[in-house]
Parts: C-alpha cells; structure tokens; sequence
C-alpha cells in the first residue's frame, strides 16, 4: 500500500537550476512508442493486397480514424487525421499497459494527459485563427453578447482542464482501486476482473473519448 | 492521550473525501444513466445507426463524468496530499 504516494525520480542539474524526471512515466512512455514503431514495421514490411493479419488490422484501424475525422470535420485533405489518431493510439496503449506486471500507465502521471490536452488546445485555436480569420476568431468571444467574454474565455479553458482531468482521474482512479482490492482480498480471485475492465475497458473507451473530444474541438473552432 | 490539532485536520481532510466522492457521484450517475436510456431508445427507433449513436453516446457521456472525476480528483488530494 505505499507505494500510492511514491514517484521515483531522475534528477539533472544545471548549475542551481534542476530538472526533475518522472523515471516511471519516461519509460512506459518510451515501451509505447517502441510499440507502435515496432507494430507499424511489422504491419507495413510487405503490403499486399490480400494482406497478412497484422497488415488487416492496422488497415482497420487507421480505415476507421481516417473515416471519423472524415465524418466530424467535413475537410477534403487529412491534415487533422494523423494528430487524432496519435493521440488515440498513444493513449491507447497507455492505459492498457497497467495490465501487464511490473509495468504502469504512463497516463497516471498528469503531466502526460495535461500535454496532450494543451497541444489540442492550441491546434484548435490555431486552426480556429487560419480558418475563420482572426477578427472572426475574436469575435466568437464576444457572442451572443460583448460582456459574456470572461466567461466565454473561462469556459476555453476548462476544457483543457476538463479533458486532461477526465483521463487522469479516470486512470489513477482505477488503478488505486485495483491496488486496494488487491490489498484486502490477498490478491486472490478478484484482481484479474478488475484489470480486465480497469485496464483494457475504460482504458479503451477513455483513450476514444480523449481523440473525440480533441477532434470535437477542432471541428468547433474551424466551422 | 488527547487529541491534537493534526489529528483533527487529517478526520476532516479523510471526512471531506468522502462527503465529495459520495456526493460528487450523483450528478454523473444520473446524467449518464440518462444519456444511456435516451441512446437505448434511439437505437431501439432505428437501429441502422447504432454505430454513431453509441459513439456519440459515449462523448457525451464522458463530458457529463467529467464533475465525478473532479470530485475524485478533489478526494484524492484530500487523502494524499492535506
């Protein structure tokens, strides 16, 4: 039960400044991209077109991004597809590496969701600025009246605090329950059901709502 | 052995979690409970679309958690960190 509280460091020093390191969330962060590297080498060494399972289901995969941000944004290039689909597949295996032993979710760490949610905050806005125009842009603060633009600005950025919380909470959530019923069952009979829905259910549905909700907000900006 | 201000403030802080959890939890339950029946429904009246109608039941419940999760967030640093 003590390791909740505790975060294992990596600490550089530059003079009387220092940089502190999560070692923990570097790594599994690095396994996840080592993943993805090794799947879309594995997936793409010899296309075909009666492909092999592998080269199927990576078709699958991306078929059905590329059809979804098709469907929510209504552009004709997919010059938002591969960021949605980075942030899907990443946070994907993300939250299902607590199911494997001795490895953790990376997305327990807020820092790793709050990133993610402040880089689709300022794609949003950025694309929001070049599509509309910048005087279009400004002028959807002041709607439907000029004195509602506090709130209007609150409300732009409790969605970045919304969205990387919601992941955060979620993840860190679950895997503290996992640990504490671990904890009083002995870990007997009970912890694999709860990993299996923890870790693979929610850890998918929460990594689908995260891309859905950055491509939500796209699409808000740009129309 | 009496009891000291420490004491106290760590009742109130472990006290205040659970008060946030447990009411935080309602509005969520309801809300999703709701979007589920309303998606349940929809299906049910055609069921061609049931792909978007649960994708679009899925973000939306999502977005109406997000006040649980605060609470949870709220808990966790009343436990952890006060």
């Amino acid at each position: 039960m003590e390791e909740i509280g505790k975060v294992p460091h990596w600490i550089l020093h530059f003079g009387n400044y220092q940089m502190v390191f999560d070692k923990e969330t570097l790594i599994m962060t690095w396994i996840v991209m080592a993943f993805w590297v090794l799947f879309a080498l594995l997936a793409t060494r010899e296309t075909k077109i009666i492909p092999n399972p592998l080269q199927s289901a990576a078709e699958l995969l991306i078929g059905t991004w590329d059809e979804l941000v098709k469907d929510s944004l209504n552009l004709t290039d997919r010059r938002y597809f591969p960021f949605v689909t980075t942030v899907f597949l990443l946070f994907w295996i993300s939250n299902m590496l607590g199911v494997i032993p001795f490895l953790s979710e990376p997305t327990k760490d807020l820092n790793t969701p709050l990133s993610l949610g402040v880089m689709g905050f300022f794609v949003a806005h950025y694309s929001g600025i070049k599509f509309k125009g910048f005087k279009a842009y400004i002028k959807g603060y002041f709607e439907p009246i000029f004195f509602m633009m506090p709130l209007n600005i609150i409300g732009e950025l409790a969605k970045v605090v919304s969205i990387s919380f919601r992941l955060f909470g979620n993840i860190m959530g679950g895997s503290i329950i996992i640990l504490v019923v671990s904890y009083l069952v002995y870990s007997l009979v009970l912890p694999p059901f709860l990993n299996a829905f923890f870790g693979l259910f929610v850890g998918t549905i929460q990594a689908f709502v995260f891309a859905m909700l950055t491509l939500v907000y796209i699409s808000v900006q740009i129309r | 052995m009496g009891i000291s201000g420490e004491d106290l403030m760590r009742a109130a802080a472990f006290l205040g979690a659970g008060i946030s959890m447990g009411l935080g939890a309602i509005g969520p339950g309801v809300g999703e409970g709701f979007v589920g029946g309303k998606a349940c429904e929809a299906i049910g009246r055609n069921p061609e679309e049931a792909g978007l109608l649960t994708r679009t039941m899925l973000v939306a419940q999502a977005v109406s958690e997000s006040t649980g999760i605060y609470s949870l967030v709220v808990a966790l640093l009343l436990i952890f960190v006060v």
